[in-house]
This record gives structure tokens, C-alpha cells and sequence, in this order.
């Protein structure tokens, strides 16, 4: 533990982005204590600037505070983006490993299910399912981590392939050791760099996807994300640039920190660099 | 006689933050023209690093930090990119360890051969194709014309290897630098690319650098030695005075180091066996859907027997079946026909259930020492591994671990490194602990010492046999060369094809080879009979 932390933190990429991340989150927890009142309260003229009296990033085009809607929007965000990701990497992680694994009729089998996900527009797939499920945060959760998956599953089949074929496992079988002790201790730890690094790109493209849905009014109406944000905004986005340019960012910075924090993360795991 | 290449006070400085700062430490060395010097050492002793100084070819961040390297008189480390680029293939050639490495897998050979060539020179497509189908031929490879329009992948080690040396000489060097070019070969391989190398240099009249960790091979190849060891030469000088008279303990220890091929063990007295193996049989379906399958046998209808405190040889090239077999006793595989009979047990059809409770008693430790140990497991976690499958208690498997780390020769306190801060014969050490750990009676060795130097190959075969004796184990050892097999091998069993063409005692086998086929493989042990005893 104290080796993986210190190469963690020994290059200033992963410490950047855990900052930048912690910093997100706290506004995120924090935001009915910083602020006071929720994101949907009106507090002014619509389409005031940053910096106007008492409005640190402007107000909206119903003259909501901008900077309370962004900390709220991180809440939701930040749920769906880590939630769904995780599910979908439970997902794949779990039929990836069967399917390298086993090889054979069931890895044909557990494939062609996986491309029947692969090959239907994920994002009009994700509508219709959303769309059926009624819009709520769950039904965004559930519909994120099923259309995206496949992408880890397709990963994790591929390092298990060759990973099996290695004289470590066929060692492990020789020594009596059951399929799921040598499927989890034995294969997995050698496959994770790269579930990691798929893993964190995931995350960044799930909250992308949120709001996505969100711009589409396919979010949950009682809920505010950065991306609905942007979508009730785009009306106004010629006469007042920072009732989109702001949630943008925070999604952009957001999906940034992940992505350096899962470089370290893939650093940290390699014991070849722990020396 | 004017050198054709002169090493002068050659340092080769490592990147900061490794083990050493230099890897080459003032080497100075020189190569006649019409001669074959062979630089031998262990790894980490620099040689490599020397030859690949030569082609400027060092990794990232290692650089030749001072010194000389005068080819024709003209230094070779102050030449500009472009006249290295001359230099290269045209003045020097250079053939690698592993030829698949080496060749580009997407492109065919033809392809490969005449680009070379074309680089260098303006000649037509056609005639670069001529070109190349008259050096194949002149390899000793049959087909030259339907070799030009194959892949690397459709090729044998041997016939790989044959067509990098083509390669190597379609520019007609001055000095071909061949570094362990056969040590990924099979013996028999081995001697014929030997044989070849040594031809082709006389019928060329070109200088040849050979790297080699084996004595052996110096004594088949040689006319004059350079002993590396930690980055400096040792010992220099014709290959006769070297082998015959040699001055540094070094060098004694490098030549005593090799195994003679003389069998010195008398077999054991036969009880009744402990695995007795009938009519096993794998076949392998190639082909599929559209092309049709075809079954190779590679395991035909082979028997054996094998009792405690003995341990069998089975000697073959690559695709003899040795370790389909291997594999199919240790139950990898699941062996199509015949029985295994295991302490009165078949357990060649058992299913994994049953099999579970048994396979601790069967162990193996495997070839290759970098991929048969979990890169991201501690050797103390490696070691417990199999104890722990069977529920042995943490605490009392630990301090078992302990002891037969010991009984390898590694030191408990290890426990908790990463398999990569080893070396191969460490790594090997550890691969056997983690097999002993289930106290088994039968080990099988598949190859265990063929990705080792010759040194560490000694040693570990001495281990592997004081391990035996100890625990009084049934081996059954696996191996392409003969003078291993010799060093530990009661009774030999010869494959070839899927098949036993002959098998006996060793010293018998030895002596009195029955089969024309066992006699080749003799026949291509390197330096045999160079090598007077030390």
C-alpha cells in the first residue's frame, strides 16, 4: 500500500487530477451548506453576468444561480458518470473473463451477444431505453451501463485470451486451484491496467452521455446536471456564453481529472514501477 | 594483418538509476578479416551491448559514452546518420536471438530481402528477386522461388533463422555480427545453422562476430575467444590456446560449466512404478469451418513407466510430441486414447473433480522462467498459492514457504519481491519452490533450463537432481538437448513425430545409439569432444 501510494504520487499528473477531482466533489457534498437554497430557486434577472451582485457565475435564462445549479449538476453528474461506470465494468468485467477464459462455444456465444450490443447505434438504443423506463436517474444509470458495457467486456475477453495461454495460469491449474480462484487472483490482476484506463475514459464519457440525454430533456425533470444545464441553456447561447460555456467546462475539467487519475492509477498497480 | 575492426577502450555507460554505471567497461578488441571471433560471457556481461555498439544500435538511453570503434579506420561512433545508414548492411550485418522478432510477420520474405537490397542499390524488382532466390538457395534452403512468396509465420525456427542470414548477407558485408543467433534453436537446428554460418564465411571470406553464452558452440565455431565478465574481457586469444590452456578461473568455470554429454548415472533399481503410462495418444484438429480439419497425432501411441527416486529423459526437437506428452500426464491436456495409471489410479479420463484431490501430487516446473511466475504476485504469495487452494492454515504454509525457499537456494527474506527483480536461474529456483511447496511425488520439468545461460543451467540441474535425491521425487524431464539430458537422466526416451523411436538407460543410449535419428541428435551436441576436461 505504501509503495502503490508512493508512485502514485511521485509524478504531478495523478495528484493534479485528484485534486481537481477532490475539489469537485467537496463543492458537490457541500453545496446545500455553501449556498443555501437549491438549484432551481429564481434569484434575479434572467441572463445576468458573472461577477453581477451576489451571482459569482451569472444567472440562467430563468435568473437561477448559475454557481449553485454547477455544484448541484456535479451531484448528478458525478452519480451517474461513477455509477453506471461501475456497473458496466461489473458487467463486462464478468463476461469478458468467462468468454477469454473458456474459450470455445461460450465465448462464441457470450461475442455475438456482445456485438448484438455493438451494433445497434448505442445512443439511440440508450433513448429507446430510457425513454421506456420513464427518464429518472435509474433508468439513466441502468441504460448508461448497458449500452456501454460491451467495450469492457470486449477488453477484458481479449487480455484473458492471451492471459490463459500464459505458463503462470496453466501453473495455477497444475497446483489444484479452482476456476474462479485462478479466474480472480490469478488472471484479473494481470488484466486491470487496462480495464483501469477503460474504466476512467468510461466514467468522463458517461457523464458526456448524461448529458447528452439531459440536452435531449431524457433526464430525470426533477434533477439538474451540467448537461441539462446546457441543454435549457442553448437558447441563449449566442447572447450569454457562460450559461454553456460553464457546465461545459466543468464537464470538460471533470472528465479530465478521471482520466489522470486513472494514469496513476495504471502506474500505481504495475509492480514493475514500484521499484 | 590490418584489422578490419578495431574496438578501442570502448565504454558503454548505462542511464542513471541502474545496477552499474558502465555495462561496457574498456573493451578493446579486434577482428582480422577471414576470422571468427566469438565473444562469450554470461548475460549482463556486456557482449551483447559491445556488438550492438557496433551497429549503433544501443536501447534508448544507454550510450557509448567514449572510446573507438575503427572500421576500415574510419570511427564508426562519429559517423553521420546517413553514412551509418551506408554502413549498415552494406559493411555490417548483423543476425539476431530470435528470427520471428526480427522479421516483419505482415510482409513476405521476398518482400523483406529485396527491400533490403533495393535501399542500397538500383537494381529492378526482378532482379532483386533473382538475387534473393539465389541467396536462399545458396542457404541450403530448398524452394527458393516458393519461399520468396511465403510469410515468416509459415516458416520453421531454423528455416527463419536461415532466412535473416540470407538477409544479412544480400549486401555482401564485410562483417556479419551474429549475437546467440541458435540459442533459441534445437540442437539439431543448432548445428546445421552453425554449420551454416561457418560455410558461408569461408566461401565469402567475410569476419564474423559471434556472441554466444555456451562453450560449446565457441569450440565448434571459434578461431579466436574474448571471455567477457562484467562488462570487461578477461581472457583473449585463439580459440585452441583458450580451450586447451585456459589462464582466468573464469574461463575455467565457463568451459566446466558444460555439459559433457556423458552420461554418469546408473540406473535405479525398477519397483513397482508409480505412473505407468499405455498407448497415450493426442491428437491436435488444425483447419475449420471452411478449410476442413486435419488431425495431427502429436502424441502417438506412447508408452512409459516411471518409478520414485528416478527420473526419465524425454529427448526430442521442437514437434516431437515431448510436451503435448508432458502435458497430457500433468492432465494441461486431455489425452484422446490410452491410459495413465497413477498409484493404481487412470487418470488419463478422470474429471476435474476427482482429479482435483490428485493433481498436487503431480507438479511441473515449466520453461520459460518469465511467463510461468504471476508478475504481480510476491514470490512469498507464488509460493503459497497451492498449499492455500488446499486450505493449508496461512501462518504454517508461510513458514513452510520459508524452509523450501531455503532447500532451492533463495533467501526467505525475498518473500516479498516481485518476480521481475530475479534472474532467470532465480526465477527458475522459485518456479521449483512453488512446486515443492505440495510435497508432489512425481516433478515434471519441462525444459527448465533452455532459456538459461550455461553456468545457471549447471547449477540448476545439480539442484533439480539434490532435490530428487532429497525427496525422493520421480522426475520426468523434458529437454531438446542431449548433454542435459545426460547430466540428470537415468533412462532416455527418444521422440520423434509423436512417436518413441528409442529408449533405455542412458549410458546405454549413449554408448550404443540404436536409431539413426538418436545418433543425429549426438552427432549435434556443440564442441563434443573439443572440450578437454578442466
Amino acid at each position: 500500500m505504501k509503495d502503490f501510494l508512493r508512485v502514485f504520487f511521485s509524478r504531478p499528473i495523478p495528484l493534479v487530477g485528484l485534486v481537481i477531482f477532490a475539489v469537485i466533489v467537496a463543492l458537490a457534498l457541500l453545496a446545500p451548506l455553501l449556498f443555501g437554497r437549491g438549484p432551481f430557486i429564481i434569484v434575479g434577472m434572467p441572463l445576468l453576468p458573472p461577477g453581477a451582485p451576489g451571482l459569482l457565475a451569472g444567472s440562467d435564462v430563468l435568473g437561477r444561480d448559475m454557481a449553485v445549479g454547477l455544484a448541484y449538476g456535479a451531484r448528478i453528474s458525478l452519480l451517474v458518470g461513477i455509477t453506471s461506470t461501475l456497473c458496466a465494468v461489473g458487467i463486462g468485467v464478468l463476461l469478458g473473463a468467462v468468454a477469454g477464459y473458456y474459450g470455445g462455444w461460450l465465448d462464441d456465444l457470450l461475442m455475438r451477444v456482445t456485438e448484438f450490443f455493438q451494433i445497434i447505434p448505442s445512443f439511440v438504443l440508450l433513448m429507446v431505453l430510457v425513454a421506456f423506463l420513464q427518464p429518472s436517474l435509474s433508468s439513466t444509470v441502468i441504460g448508461i451501463a448497458l449500452v456501454t458495457w460491451p467495450q469492457v467486456a470486449r477488453v477484458v475477453r481479449g487480455e484473458f485470451l492471451s492471459l490463459r495461454g500464459r505458463e503462470f495460469v496453466q501453473a495455477a491449474r497444475t497446483l489444484g486451484m479452482r476456476d474462479a480462484r485462478i479466474i480472480f487472483t490469478q488472471v484479473l490482476p494481470n488484466a486491470l491496467p487496462p480495464i483501469i484506463v477503460v474504466g476512467s475514459m468510461m466514467v468522463g464519457s458517461a457523464i458526456l452521455t448524461e448529458s447528452a440525454l439531459s440536452f435531449l430533456g431524457l433526464g430525470d425533470p426533477n434533477l439538474l446536471s451540467w448537461g441539462s444545464m446546457i441543454g435549457g441553456s442553448r437558447s441563449a447561447m449566442w447572447v450569454a456564453w457562460w450559461t454553456t460555456v460553464l457546465p461545459g467546462l466543468a464537464i470538460m475539467i471533470t472528465v479530465l481529472a478521471l482520466n489522470f487519475i486513472g494514469d496513476g492509477l495504471n502506474d500505481a498497480l504495475n509492480p514493475r514501477r514500484r521499484r | 594483418m590490418e584489422p578490419l575492426i578495431a574496438i578501442k577502450d570502448l565504454i558503454v555507460s548505462l542511464p542513471p538509476g541502474a545496477d552499474r554505471a558502465h555495462a561496457v567497461d574498456g573493451v578493446s578488441l579486434s577482428i582480422l578479416p577471414n576470422e571468427i571471433l566469438c565473444i562469450v560471457g554470461e548475460s549482463g556481461s556486456g557482449k551483447s551491448l559491445t556488438a550492438h555498439a557496433i551497429m549503433r544500435l544501443l536501447p534508448r538511453g544507454v550510450t557509448a559514452s567514449s572510446g573507438e570503434i575503427l572500421f576500415e579506420g574510419t570511427d564508426v561512433l562519429r559517423l553521420s546518420p546517413s553514412a551509418m545508414r551506408k554502413l549498415r548492411g552494406a559493411g555490417v550485418a548483423m543476425i539476431f536471438q530470435d528470427p520471428m522478432a526480427a522479421l516483419n510477420p505482415v510482409v513476405t520474405i521476398g518482400k523483406q530481402i529485396t527491400e533490403q537490397i533495393r535501399a542500397h542499390r538500383a537494381v529492378s524488382e526482378k532482379d532483386a528477386l533473382e538475387q534473393a532466390s539465389s541467396l536462399l538457395a545458396e542457404m541450403g534452403l530448398k524452394e527458393p522461388k516458393a519461399l520468396l512468396k511465403s510469410f515468416p509465420h509459415q516458416l520453421s525456427g531454423g528455416q527463419r533463422q536461415r532466412v535473416m542470414i540470407a538477409m544479412a548477407l544480400s549486401l555482401s558485408p564485410k562483417l556479419l555480427i551474429a549475437d546467440e543467433p541458435t540459442t533459441a534453436l534445437d540442437v539439431t537446428t543448432q548445428a546445421q545453422i552453425l554449420k551454416l554460418i561457418k560455410r558461408i564465411q569461408a566461401e565469402r571470406q567475410m569476419s564474423v562476430l559471434f556472441i554466444t553464452h555456451d562453450f560449446g558452440v565457441v569450440a565448434d565455431m571459434a578461431d579466436r575467444v574474448a571471455v567477457m565478465r562484467h562488462g570487461r574481457v578477461v581472457e583473449e586469444g585463439s580459440v585452441s590456446d583458450v580451450l586447451g590452456d585456459p589462464k582466468h578461473s573464469y574461463t575455467r568455470a565457463l568451459i566446466a560449466a558444460v555439459p559433457r554429454g556423458e552420461s554418469m548415472l546408473q540406473p535405479v533399481a525398477q519397483d513397482a512404478p508409480l505412473l505407468s503410462v499405455k498407448d497415450l495418444a493426442k491428437n491436435f484438429r488444425r483447419g475449420g469451418f471452411f478449410s476442413g480439419a486435419s488431425a495431427v497425432k502429436a502424441v502417438d501411441r506412447v508408452s512409459l513407466t516411471l518409478s520414485r527416486g528416478e527420473t526419465l529423459g524425454i529427448v526430442g526437437e521442437s514437434g516431437s510430441g515431448k510436451s503435448t506428452l508432458a502435458r497430457c500426464v500433468i492432465r494441461l491436456l486431455d489425452p484422446d486414447a490410452g491410459e495413465m495409471l497413477f498409484d493404481g489410479a487412470d487418470i488419463a479420463h478422470m474429471g476435474e473433480r476427482q482429479l482435483r484431490p490428485l493433481r498436487r501430487r503431480i507438479q511441473m516446473v515449466f520453461q520459460d522462467p518469465f511467463s510461468s511466475l504471476n508478475p504481480r504476485q510476491t514470490v512469498g504469495e507464488i509460493v503459497i498459492a497451492g498449499p492455500r487452494a488446499y486450505g493449508e492454515d496461512m501462518k504454517e504454509a508461510r513458514s513452510r514457504a520459508a524452509d523450501i525457499l531455503r532447500l532451492v537456494g533463495l533467501n526467505p527474506e525475498t518473500m516479498h519481491r516481485f518476480p521481475h527483480e530475479f534472474s532467470g536461474g532465480q526465477r527458475q529456483r522459485i518456479g521449483l519452490a512453488r512446486a515443492l511447496m505440495l510435497k508432489p511425488d512425481i516433478l515434471i520439468a519441462d525444459e527448465p533450463v533452455s532459456a538459461l545461460d550455461v553456468t545457471v543451467q549447471a547449477q540448476v540441474l545439480k539442484l533439480l537432481d539434490d532435490v530428487r535425491q532429497q525427496m525422493n521425487l520421480a522426475m520426468l524431464f523434458i529437454t531438446h538437448d542431449m548433454r542435459v539430458a545426460a547430466q540428470v537422466c537415468h533412462r532416455v526416451m527418444v521422440m520423434r513425430h509423436g512417436q518413441v523411436v528409442e529408449s533405455g538407460p542412458t549410458r546405454e543410449v549413449f554408448a550404443a545409439p540404436s536409431s539413426e535419428y538418436t545418433r543425429s541428435l549426438l552427432a549435434a551436441i556443440p564442441g563434443r569432444g573439443k572440450l578437454a576436461s578442466v
